[in-house]
């Protein structure tokens, strides 16, 4: 039992004092009187006690007064419908990488909502309807070693639980995280997970079955960029895509391989595409914009254009980081974090973003970040409701919130996981 | 001149008196030994590189560089010259952690972890010879992310679909245990022009 011992009072000497008297060494068992060491004045110790009791009855009196607090219950949150200003922020988790997850976040009332755990070196992707997520990721038998297992873990997006997985062969491409590393056919009726041995492939899953339905080899193209019921296009060394047909069953009924859309020495785009209203769009390190059109049976490519005009090229402004760029499809417009580089910045985050009109090709802002001391952006994303809001996620970690028509910040969120490198909305 | 000749004659005999032949000999030899050795001492001579270059740390091109080992930094080195420092020459394609911060060094794994077989390859300059040097950027695996001394440099990196070229990839992925912990450099050669 630990004795009390109010504040200033030694413990030993004339004012060694216990409360509790049936201690064997209480003062009070073997004393009845303590001495004040400064006028020597023998007070009686039930004196003494008498008005400690009164000072705590006077001042407990409010509480004893007040009712007392029911009993709870306990429970498990559940979650709201979503809106659209919900997002899904993958935290690779970077310095212990075997712990990433995915948080849900809510862009209105700036609250965390839940969590997906994620594994390894995961892909994350959502289901068309919003309703599902996937994780695509390794675990270790034994935490950080041991018999590795890659595996498709589905997650309800309405409890945030796991609700079945799908074991995969030990290929999984372990890499950054883009739309493309997971991704579901246009009707949900395939799911195609892109390997890496370092030969590449692609596994093709049922996942109302719970099967692999098959493999197929891209001949070194890489990912997956899903388009239609059932085709899936990779990006190949040479700048082309491969488009690869499946049948019912999910295995090839055939492919193509496009003419080259980009330069690969002079000029690469990111793997990381945005999303667009018939496709995605491709940015090349030195800024120039690739729309492909992935609508028809074969992807069609739009001219290329430029997010820089002269003055901005002599500047050597360009893209860059790991998400870099996002699409408001009901506005039209593009976001891009930019910085000034050079050859090798082109993972380097934003110092500002800039806007443009996917129609005009013009830029119609430009937010800089350092007066909101805000660190660069390595990642973006925009809600596609009426009242769009935009989400950067920085080289420290924040998540910042901006109108996406103003471009005035709502809020910061500090510190939303360690490496927030992939932000996902429905 | 008699008081010039007692001067010298004085000073001649001092000399002959405190002084050996022997002992002149080997003060000479020590001065000449030093003089042949000095080009051998290993003298920071980067700078000079740099100045021949014409360029400087000034016209160095901006990368992403996260310098969190800095720290570790020996005092008055070069930080080019420095395998912990993630501004060290052979790390201009690296991304990741440096193993030299993790328990082993710019070329060796870590105690307990196991190389890549199969690895991603940059082309560095070397300040000091002014050479490009082909280095091999292996990962070590078996462990979980060291987590210290991230450095982030992307000279002449391509993305995934050039995975040789690629340092986003997890090149610990056909180990046994291919759990990502820290990455180093190795030189493979001479870049041929």
């Amino acid at each position: 039992m630990a004795r009390y011992r109010p504040y200033g009072w030694r413990t030993s000497g004339p004012w060694t004092f216990a409360l509790d008297a049936n201690m064997p060494d209480s003062p009070i068992r073997r004393r009845t009187r303590v001495t004040h060491p400064i006028n020597n004045v023998a007070t009686s110790m039930k004196t003494w006690l008498t008005n400690a009791a009164l000072l705590s009855l006077a001042t407990c009196t409010p509480l004893v007064a007040a009712p007392p607090l029911p009993a709870e219950h306990l429970t498990a949150t559940t979650l709201s419908p979503g809106n659209p200003h919900w997002i899904y922020v993958l935290d690779e988790a970077f310095n212990n990488e075997i712990d990433a997850r995915v948080h849900l976040f809510d862009g209105d009332t700036y609250r965390r909502l839940g969590q997906i755990d994620a594994g390894f070196n995961p892909g994350f992707n959502l289901s068309p309807d919003g309703k599902t997520s996937v994780v695509g990721t390794t675990y270790f038998a034994r935490g950080s070693h041991g018999t590795r297992t890659d595996v498709v873990e589905f997650t309800d997006n309405t409890t945030l639980g796991v609700a079945h997985e799908i074991v995969l062969p030990a290929k999984r491409a372990m890499t950054l995280p883009t739309y493309f590393n997971i991704a579901y056919s246009q009707d949900s009726h395939f799911l195609y997970v892109a390997y890496v041995t370092p030969a590449a492939s692609f596994g093709v899953l049922d996942p109302a079955k719970n099967t692999v339905l098959d493999e197929i080899d891209t001949a070194g193209c890489v990912l997956v960029i899903p388009s239609g019921p059932n085709r899936v296009s990779s990006i190949c060394e040479s700048g082309r895509l491969l488009t690869v047909t499946l049948d019912a069953q999910g295995h090839e009924s055939g492919r193509a391989i496009s003419a080259a859309f980009f330069d690969p020495d002079k000029d690469p785009v990111f793997v990381q595409g945005v999303p667009t209203s018939d496709g995605f769009a491709f940015l090349s390190f030195l800024g120039e914009v690739h729309e492909v059109d992935f609508s028809g049976t074969q992807p069609a490519f739009r001219k290329p254009w430029s997010l820089l005009a002269p003055a901005d090229q002599a500047q050597s402004w360009r893209p860059g980081g790991v998400q870099v760029g996002a699409v408001q499809r009901k506005m039209g417009r593009l976001f891009v974090p930019m910085h000034r580089g050079g050859e090798g910045s082109h993972k380097q985050g934003g110092t500002e973003i800039w806007v443009f009109d996917m129609k005009t090709h013009q830029r119609l802002a430009r937010w800089p970040l350092a007066p909101h001391q805000l660190a660069d952006v390595l990642a973006i994303q925009v809600s596609q409701d009426d009242a769009p809001i935009l989400f950067a996620a920085t080289d420290k970690s924040d998540v910042a919130v901006f109108d996406a028509r103003s471009g005035q910040l709502r809020h910061v969120e500090k510190r939303l996981g360690q490496t927030p490198w992939l932000l996902l909305n429905p | 001149m008699r008081s010039l000749d007692r001067l010298f004659e004085h000073s001649s005999r001092s000399l002959a008196r405190h002084t050996s032949r022997r002992s002149m000999l080997a003060t000479l030899g020590k001065l000449l030994t030093g003089a042949a050795l000095f080009p051998l001492l290993p003298v920071d001579r980067s700078s000079r590189a740099e100045a021949a270059e014409g360029g400087g740390p000034a016209a160095a091109p901006k990368t992403p560089t996260r310098t969190a080992g800095a720290k570790a930094t020996v005092e008055g080195k070069k930080a080019s010259d420095d395998p912990m420092s993630c501004e060290y020459w052979k790390y201009c394609a690296i991304d990741g952690f440096l193993c030299s911060c993790c328990g082993g060094s710019a070329n060796s794994c870590p105690p307990g972890t196991a190389p890549s077989p199969i690895t991603w390859i940059g082309t560095c300059h070397n300040p000091v010879d002014q050479r490009d040097y082909i280095v091999s950027y292996n990962d070590c695996c078996g462990k979980t992310s060291c987590g210290n001394c991230e450095c982030n440099r992307n000279e002449r990196e391509k993305p995934m679909y050039r995975p040789s070229r690629n340092n986003d990839l997890n090149w610990c992925m056909a180990n046994a245990d291919s759990n990502y912990h820290c990455s180093v450099s190795v030189i493979l050669g001479v870049a041929e022009k």
